[in-house]
């Protein structure tokens, strides 16, 4: 992709991130144990696993937001912003908070109910623009539909421009135009060496997009590059039958 | 102060003369509760939103009903019956923040620990002042549990005035911050939320501006203001911004209706109770607005 073409100003490159013996202990369970492994700088890196296997886990223990033990290295080059994709957000269906609202909100100092700031207006325009959902800044968020709101979801991480992307995988899935907005994306930060630590269900995307994939439950199970390690074998063993009945994400 | 509040009511006191004003505006309390209602209804309106968004009507009642408690607790302890302030302040802000600890570490659902909390209050606050009215005269107690502004005073108001100033300068520069939590805690913290902190300060807010508002709206309905113009003003808004504006509008006018219409028509009513009433009306109305218009239409079930 054309770096003129870029929509949001480049943040630098992205970190290199190194889980080292990490183990997590929550309510006496083990849910991580001794998880091993390098995520590269600038690259697109999915990990995936079974249901209830430690994978939001993982991600929050990476956030600081986990009571985890062992190491997580952070080897930041440029700035060190991070945009965080989250699953999904906890509100009441008729609140009357617009999508203009929830970007103010989460990207400006000055209080949602003033509007959205000035010097925010054109970038927050145009990731909007960009996510597909410049028609529908006025709608409030309770109407919008399982993939808008992924996609905007999206739009609020992109803001401040991010050096690490982490996307944790909505329950629901996208929809089409979602999905092809998500990868136009990935693909354009990619390259402006942003590196993406990425949640994923569906083993097909994760073969075509991902540089790196790593399957974890409760361990890591195996990690490498997707033509490597993305063999029927490896699969079958990392997903029991029952979590391949929870999931239903085999290819 | 107290210069600034005669300035105020010398201010009353001519446009009553001069016609502008009923008459009752010439006597110094109805200025005074005027003054109040006129701090209670933007702060109340504005915060009320934030606790709707936040789903914290619940804490706020619990809250509202500690400050009975409070109040029991400083009659027994000796304080003027008509401002016991340190006791509500100290029994109401430690009562809230216990609460929310409880909530916070025991990972329980709120409405369980609030429930708990507030049947301990209502418990320990019902058995004191059965045991102190047995010495006080009950109908001062009724105008700190239902509001009166025949005793609001220049020390209430200088209460309220801090409170009020306080809380607007915490509040809007924080505004967002204290409302991203609610929506994705992780999704705040990422973004530098100090997550917990922001719970720990709105919760101090809704206390100490409950306490402050008791002389005017009373202990038992004071939260009722925090909850029913936000839920009036969500019946008819499309945005933050209108949801915001509707909301003082709708608490401010609660307010000053609440404390002129007993007074002009001389029914002997509760202040707290008036102001209710009249926000009650506004929800009433929002809601046939919001229930028979098309544009706000939504599936049945």
């Amino acid at each position: 992709m054309n770096s003129t073409n870029l929509f949001i100003e480049s943040a630098g490159n992205g970190p290199r991130i190194q889980f080292e013996k990490v183990c997590l202990m929550l309510g006496g369970n083990s849910i991580l144990d001794e998880v091993d492994f390098v995520v590269e700088p600038g690259s697109i890196h999915c990990l995936i696993g079974p249901n209830g296997g430690g994978k939001t886990s993982l991600l929050r223990s990476l956030l600081g937001q986990m009571p985890h033990s062992g190491t997580i290295k952070l080897g930041w080059s440029d700035g060190e912003v991070i945009g965080y994709v989250p699953q999904m957000l906890d509100f009441d269906r008729t609140l009357p908070i617009t999508v203009d609202d929830f970007m103010a909100m989460t990207c400006q100092t000055r209080p949602a109910f003033f509007g959205i700031g000035s010097e925010f207006r054109i970038p927050i325009g145009r990731i909007l623009d960009k996510v597909g959902l410049a028609e529908k800044r006025y709608r409030i968020l309770g109407q919008l539909s399982g993939g808008e709101m992924q996609r905007l979801l999206l739009a609020q991480a992109l803001l401040p421009a991010p050096n690490l992307l982490v996307l944790d995988e909505p329950a629901t899935g996208l929809d089409e135009k979602g999905a092809t907005i998500l990868r136009n994306l990935l693909r354009e930060l990619k390259t402006q060496g942003v590196t993406i630590f990425w949640i994923h269900h569906d083993l097909q995307e994760v073969r075509e997009m991902a540089d790196f994939v790593t399957c974890i439950n409760r361990r890591v199970i195996f990690s490498g590059r997707p033509v490597e390690v993305l063999n029927n074998e490896q699969i079958l063993s990392a997903f029991s039958a029952r979590s391949y009945q929870n999931t239903g994400t085999m290819p | 102060m107290t210069a600034v509040y005669e300035l105020f009511r010398n201010l009353l006191l001519q446009w009553a003369e001069a016609g502008f004003l009923p008459e009752s505006f010439k006597y110094a309390f109805v200025a005074n509760a005027f003054f109040c209602a006129f701090l209670i209804g933007p702060l109340l309106g504005g915060i009320g939103t934030m606790v709707v968004t936040k789903r914290l009507a619940f804490f706020s009642q619990a809250v509202g009903q500690a400050a009975m408690t409070g109040v029991a607790l400083g009659i027994l302890l000796g304080e003027p019956y008509t401002s016991p302030y340190a006791s509500l302040f100290g029994f109401c802000i430690l009562f809230g923040l216990l609460m929310n600890f409880t909530r916070g570490r025991t990972k329980m659902s709120s409405d369980t620990v609030i429930g708990v909390f507030l049947s301990i209050s209502l418990a320990v606050g019902a058995c004191i002042l059965l045991y102190v009215t047995a010495g006080v005269n009950i109908h001062i107690l009724e105008s700190i549990l239902f509001g009166s502004i025949l005793t609001v005073s220049d020390i209430d108001m200088n209460v309220l005035l801090v409170v009020a100033v306080i809380c607007t300068m915490v509040s809007i520069p924080f505004y967002n911050r204290l409302l991203l939590g609610s929506f994705n805690s992780s999704l705040a913290h990422v973004r530098g939320v100090k997550v917990v902190l922001m719970e720990y300060m709105f919760v101090l807010m809704i206390t100490v501006i409950t306490v402050a508002s008791l002389k005017i709206v009373g202990a038992v309905l004071v939260e009722a203001l925090f909850i029913i113009p936000a839920a009036a003003a969500r019946n008819i808004s499309k945005s933050i911004r209108s949801f915001t504006a509707f909301s003082i509008l709708f608490s401010t006018l609660a307010c000053l209706l609440g404390v002129v219409i007993p007074l002009e028509f001389n029914i002997a009513v509760p202040s707290g109770g008036a102001i209710i009433l009249v926000a009650s009306f506004f929800f009433l109305i929002t809601a046939v607005v919001r229930i028979t218009g098309k544009r706000y239409s939504e599936g049945t079930l």
